[in-house]
């Protein structure tokens, strides 16, 4: 759930996600959910001439599954939130890891 | 398991090491024939990862006139980048120089 | 495991995900915007460019989903882009199951049919026989690159996928 809640923090934020195909699409994370399917508004394709399909597109819903980066604004990351946050995440983890 | 020692600098599994990374530089390969270096921020059991200051280094396989292939490698910098788990094939706490 | 019936309380870590306690930083938005029901939701009844797995792209009407991003698409077409030409090909209905699928994209109805200037429309043969072509100088060269990455420890990433 650490990414899903991350990603939540994120929303109205400009990001490029690059696909696994090589494709980035720019534009304002709008939704995720927890498979961290995302959807962009105003988007623009980083290289169009190569990838034509999406030019009269507006926004876009993009399977999690598909997704190599998202490149995020460092201004809008609380590192040192985003470690804790992770520590926690890990001994969670491994708490429930034990237990079964 | 480690059960015995419970410490926050214990390394009972794999993942564990990955936390003593946090806040420090890592090295990462890639699927697609791509590697990584930069500021661990955060990872998850699935080996998500946010990455902060990072260099991509890309191979690339050119192919000249005689049919001869050479490997080029191209490089990125991104200031903060998130990492999907599936592409990722190693964590290094050691950047290779 | 020690004999426990069904009366039992949960353990502790077993309990539903909606009782773990949340990371600070979530931001106080309603959390039905957050399922990927509320965000399908929304491209319901539109014009899509649906972008699969197998580098097809198809355009139609969304009529039905589910909680996969399974997809019914009526009245569609298949756009092919090869080269600087393109084809368009009636397809009819698809059922699409949500694991083939890349990406959604709406298309804006302002630019409805918008393909940059750079690519001019051709015969659907012609079309094909670029493609087919393209298809196969592709794994070609794509078999060399693997081969000559294996040495540096890398692995092809689509295997034998198409690449859009």
């Amino acid at each position: 759930m650490l990414f899903f809640s991350f990603f939540k923090t994120l929303v109205d934020h400009e990001v490029t996600v690059e696909l696994k195909n090589d494709i980035s699409i720019r534009g304002t994370l709008k939704s995720v959910d927890q498979f961290l399917n995302i959807k962009l508004d105003d988007i623009s394709v980083v290289d169009e001439v190569k990838y034509p399909h999406m030019s009269s597109c507006k926004n876009v819903f993009i399977r999690g599954s598909v997704v190599r980066y998202i490149h995020l604004p460092a201004a809008a990351v609380d590192t040192a939130l985003l470690e804790d946050a992770t520590r926690r995440e890990a001994a969670q983890a491994s708490a429930r890891a034990k237990q079964s | 398991m480690a059960d015995a020692e419970e410490g926050a600098a214990s390394v009972g599994e794999p993942l564990d090491l990955v936390r003593l990374c946090l806040d420090e530089i890592v090295f990462v390969k890639l699927r697609g024939d791509r590697e990584l270096k930069g500021r661990l921020h955060a990872y998850d059991s699935h080996c998500n990862l946010v990455l902060g200051d990072v260099e991509e280094t890309i191979y690339v396989v050119d192919e000249d006139d005689e049919e001869e292939e050479t490997v080029r490698t191209v490089k990125k910098q991104s200031e903060m980048l998130f990492v999907r788990g599936d592409s990722v094939v190693l964590i290094s706490p050691q950047a290779p120089s | 495991m020690e004999s426990l019936s069904i009366h039992d309380p949960p353990p502790a870590g077993e309990q539903p995900v909606k009782h773990q306690p949340v990371p600070p930083m979530v931001p106080q938005l309603p959390p039905q915007m957050f399922t990927t029901a509320a965000q399908l939701l929304d491209l319901t009844d539109k014009k899509l460019m649906v972008s699969l797995r197998d580098g097809k792209k198809i355009i139609g009407v969304l009529r039905s989903w589910d909680q996969f991003a399974n997809l019914v698409l009526q009245d569609t077409i298949e756009r092919i882009f090869v080269q600087n030409l393109y084809a368009d090909i009636p397809r009819g209905i698809y059922i699409v199951r949500g694991e083939n699928v890349l990406l959604l994209g709406e298309i804006d109805l302002d630019k409805d049919d918008y393909i940059p200037e750079a690519f001019q429309e051709a015969s659907v043969d012609r079309v094909f026989t670029l493609q087919k072509k393209e298809a196969e100088d592709r794994k070609r060269k794509e078999k060399a690159r693997s081969k000559k990455l294996r040495a540096y420890g890398f692995e092809g990433e689509h295997m034998g996928e198409a690449i859009i």
